[in-house]
């Protein structure tokens, strides 16, 4: 068969702006779900019982629950029942980060479980308080061991944004289906989105892996 | 007595006080009936077969556990239940481990610092100066900037030792600190041990080092499912010990009582 690249080329600038939003929303997503999930992850660790059972139900929710439904839910079902009107965008990146913020959640509660008790030990032995041991010695150990699975999180915050078509944000994956749609070419529009994804996303896991190579003995007690 | 005769009363000659101390783990008894003194200057040794008590007796000391029965007085006072009571108690004695504890994302001289510049408060170059001297002082001025990772686990036991120092502690507790060693480092260990004993420092040593025991210490106790089964001068407990268990754990070890 013949492939044609003309519809791929022709609407190059249409795509590279896709791009850019697929990018903004990977950032806000990979930042928000971060924040969201640091915090998510200490208060179940070191918070109070009642807060820890909230969390453990907030976190299995969304490990249950397929993120497609989550950003439906929240795009279509949120204003029907609250009256708030969330713009596609901002509707996405809500959905994608309360997602994968359980995740990030659950990725610092192994970490810090990782750390040997003897160094709390140590740190206990030296005179240190609690916050002090968790915010000098546990947590900085904790971020190190934790870097490989960040890496596979960040991978997917990219990833997931494709999801936001369904929405119509206007990111990269909605932009291909407009195209393919109307060039009859989705192998060529459709190949073509296959290798940026692969082109960004690569480089950024290798990258993480070749970081920790350096520096898990930063980490390893 | 009033506050200013009290303050005239010269430190007590009993740094530790063990009186009956009992601990449980569930049903297991870890220590039961254990009374022992430890005084200012005196490196105490504690020996005995792995599981015997020894070290769980080392943890209570600096309320890492808590006692299940008896007592434990520190400077004559009874050990603190409160948090940060019992803060204020562990910063007084420094503990050296089995397996360092080093911070690995720390360097020497950062994992010396990180008593006085966190607990102490002391300013960056306080602390600083204060650990160039103590990494002097385990021959280690030359890797103050080497992680952990690029240490070995003598020179790691020696940091470990200069970072408990570096609270400036009246008791020094050692945790078997050669157990994890290779043989060819352990002397320079014991060396760096037998120096702090020199200038005075009050130590409490579980150790497998017979030679140590018997060349450093004052007082050896010999420690058996959870209980005392001997103690005295080391002249007593290597060559001429009452117990025929002493001699019976001596012998297993090569030592020809």
């Amino acid at each position: 068969m013949d492939f044609n690249y003309d519809p791929v080329l022709q609407s190059w600038r249409f795509l590279l702006d896709g791009l850019q939003v697929t990018l903004l929303l990977s950032g806000g997503v990979a930042a928000c779900s971060l924040i969201l999930g640091t915090l998510v992850g200490l208060a179940r660790r070191y918070g109070p019982q009642w807060l820890r059972v909230v969390l453990v139900f907030y976190i299995d929710s969304m490990r249950a629950i397929p993120v497609l439904v989550v950003l439906v839910w929240i795009y279509f079902a949120l204003p029907a029942i609250t009256g708030w009107n969330l713009p596609p965008f901002w509707s996405a990146l809500f959905a994608l980060s309360f997602h994968l913020a359980a995740y990030v959640a659950e990725v610092i509660r192994a970490g810090i479980e990782s750390v040997r008790p003897g160094q709390v030990r140590a740190g206990l032995a030296l005179g240190m308080s609690g916050p002090q041991i968790v915010r000098k010695i546990v947590l900085p150990q904790a971020i190190v061991r934790m870097m490989p699975a960040f890496g596979s999180l960040l991978s997917l915050a990219i990833k997931d944004t494709a999801i936001a078509a369904v929405i119509a944000v206007p990111e990269l994956m909605r932009r291909a289906d407009a195209v393919a749609g109307q060039s009859y070419a989705p192998v060529e529009v459709f190949s073509t989105v296959m290798i940026i994804y692969f082109l960004i996303i690569f480089p950024v896991t290798r990258a993480v892996d070749m970081v920790y190579k350096r520096i898990a003995f930063l980490g390893r007690s | 007595m009033t506050a200013a005769t009290l303050a005239m009363q010269p430190a007590p000659r009993v740094v530790l006080q063990y009186r009956d101390v009992r601990k449980l783990y569930g049903d297991f008894v870890a220590l039961s009936g254990v009374s022992m003194e430890v005084e200012r200057g005196q490196v105490v040794c504690l020996i005995g077969p792995s599981g015997s008590g020894k070290s769980t007796l080392l943890r209570c000391t600096n309320a890492l556990e808590t006692l299940d029965g008896g007592e434990l007085l520190f400077d004559g006072v009874p050990l603190p239940r409160d948090p940060a009571s019992i803060r204020k108690v562990r910063q007084r004695m420094g503990m050296v481990f089995q397996n360092f504890e080093l911070f690995p994302h720390k360097t020497a001289i950062q994992n010396v610092m990180m008593g006085p510049s966190t607990v102490l408060g002391l300013s960056e170059q306080q602390s600083r100066a204060r650990a160039e001297a103590l990494l002097v002082k385990v021959g280690l001025s030359d890797k103050a900037g080497n992680y952990p990772a690029n240490l070995s686990g003598g020179q790691q036991q020696r940091v470990a030792i200069a970072r408990a120092l570096a609270m400036e502690p009246e008791v020094m507790l050692f945790d078997e600190p050669t157990s994890a060693l290779d043989p060819e480092t352990i002397g320079e260990v014991l060396n760096v041990m037998k120096a702090l004993a020199d200038d005075g420092m009050t130590m409490v040593v579980v150790t497998h080092e017979m030679t140590f025991a018997r060349r450093v210490a004052d007082h050896v106790v010999v420690f058996e499912s959870g209980q005392i089964i001997e103690q005295g001068p080391p002249a007593q407990i290597f060559d001429a010990p009452i117990q025929a268990r002493t001699r019976d754990f001596l012998g297993h070890l090569g030592w020809d009582a």
